[in-house]
């Protein structure tokens, strides 16, 4: 919690603060533990139940805890028109996975956002921060297969 | 001193306090105008739309809602014609269709002219007003009740997802939602479009008195705020 404690220092007391703090909180665990946002809370004198509308309103934030590689697929207008349905289709089908949740071995996390701006490279695909364009289901297979399978081989290296 | 302002709805010369709502001008001076997410007690924040009126500005005419209009001196208001009647029954007609088993809704509905619906049914329990909301947090300022979501997911939720120890139990958040009206015997069952004709007659009175409260039973069912005064 000490890290916790170092992004809310100085920040006590002001509720404007509240989304960059919670960036900061995700940022930090991943996602936003409940602990973290009652502690939020507290500091800033912000209600937990704004917290908790912040946090649940902005999909840049996340209550569950995500796997090691966040895939953002795009399912904005002009990433639908392009074929973002066949992206969530093939993510569906392979790692049998809604958008939203995490592979069971919480490897993967496949998460869908409405425009990220950058619709004329579109249908695009984030991987942890990385913005992929032009994405083919394809192209989606082989990342992701690629993400997973690094896990087999270290495993393969520790067996 | 208290300040007034005279304003005119639904062709009658009428005062109200400065800084009231249309609303509450109307209310004060016996002309009914349908309203559901309305409290006495709570900021408006306009989200049923059912208090719906016509607003005259240079012979042009601009609807809004009611409850969230200051009055203002020498504003012209209709409460009642024909396409304000008209589109509070559809609004109505849509809110019977969000939560189809809520005795209040069926009655207000009724009270607007609603005899069928035409939407199909949604069964959400829910018409999203805020009464709940706005009486936890402004009220009981306990902030343990919120809208979470965006769009149509957007929901009442406790924070965190369940009942905290902050909330103070008082209970305003069930006893003025509109869902927690016992249901009359005669209510709508869920994939039915059709209010029972129970109400019929009193939808009838209320035709005939064109804009003035008739002291509706119905209004009971919607904590109408003049059947609460009285
Ligand atoms: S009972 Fe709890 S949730 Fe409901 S209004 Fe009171 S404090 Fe809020
Ligand atoms: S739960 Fe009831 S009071 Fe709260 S918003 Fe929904 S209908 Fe209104
Ligand atoms: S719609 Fe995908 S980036 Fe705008
Ligand atoms: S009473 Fe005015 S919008 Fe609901």
């Amino acid at each position: 919690m000490t890290a916790l404690n170092s992004i809310l220092k100085g920040r006590q007391s002001q509720p404007h603060l509240l989304i960059e703090v919670l960036h900061d909180v995700q940022d930090l665990y991943g996602y936003l533990p409940e602990e973290a946002m009652s502690a939020v809370a507290q500091e800033l004198g912000v209600p937990l139940m704004e917290v908790y509308r912040v946090a649940c309103f902005y999909k840049a934030f996340s209550l569950k805890p995500r796997g090691k590689h966040v895939f953002t697929v795009c399912t904005g207008t002009a990433c639908h028109v392009r074929g973002a349905k066949l992206l969530i289709d093939q993510v569906k089908g392979q790692l049998n996975i809604e958008p939203g949740e995490t592979t069971e071995d919480g490897l993967v996390t496949i998460e869908n956002v409405n425009c990220v701006g950058a619709c004329a490279l579109g249908p695009v695909v984030i991987q942890n921060g990385a913005y992929c364009h032009h994405m083919t289901p394809g192209k989606l297979r082989k990342a992701i297969d690629k993400s997973r399978g690094k896990k087999k081989k270290e495993e393969r290296a520790h067996a | 001193m208290q300040q007034y302002v005279t304003l005119k709805i639904d062709d009658a010369r009428v005062q109200a306090i400065k800084g009231a709502s249309v609303l509450d001008a109307a209310m004060a001076s016996g002309i009914c105008i349908p309203h559901l997410c309305y409290v006495p007690v709570l900021k408006d924040s306009g989200a049923c739309r059912l208090c719906i009126v016509e607003v005259v500005n240079d012979g042009r005419t601009k609807i809004t809602a009611s409850c969230t209009l200051n009055a203002e001196d020498g504003m012209v208001i209709r409460s009642n014609t024909e396409r304000i009647r008209k589109l509070r029954k559809n609004i109505a007609e849509l809110l019977v269709a969000q939560a189809p088993n809520s005795r209040a809704v069926q009655d207000i509905a009724v009270r607007c002219g609603v005899k069928e619906v035409r939407y199909p049914f949604r069964n959400d329990n829910c018409i999203q007003c805020g009464r709940c909301v706005r009486y936890c947090t402004e009220y009981s300022k306990a902030n343990a009740l919120g809208f979470v979501g965006r769009g149509k997911n957007r929901h009442v939720e406790f924070a965190l997802g369940f009942r905290r120890d902050f909330c103070k139990k008082c209970g305003f958040c069930t006893e003025y939602c509109p869902m927690s009206v016992t249901p009359c015997g005669g209510s709508m069952k869920s994939g039915e479009g059709r209010l029972c004709g129970n109400c019929e007659s009193q939808t009838a009175t209320a035709d005939k008195f064109t804009g003035v409260c008739v002291r509706c039973e119905l209004g009971r069912g919607f904590g109408c705020v003049r059947q609460t005064y009285v």
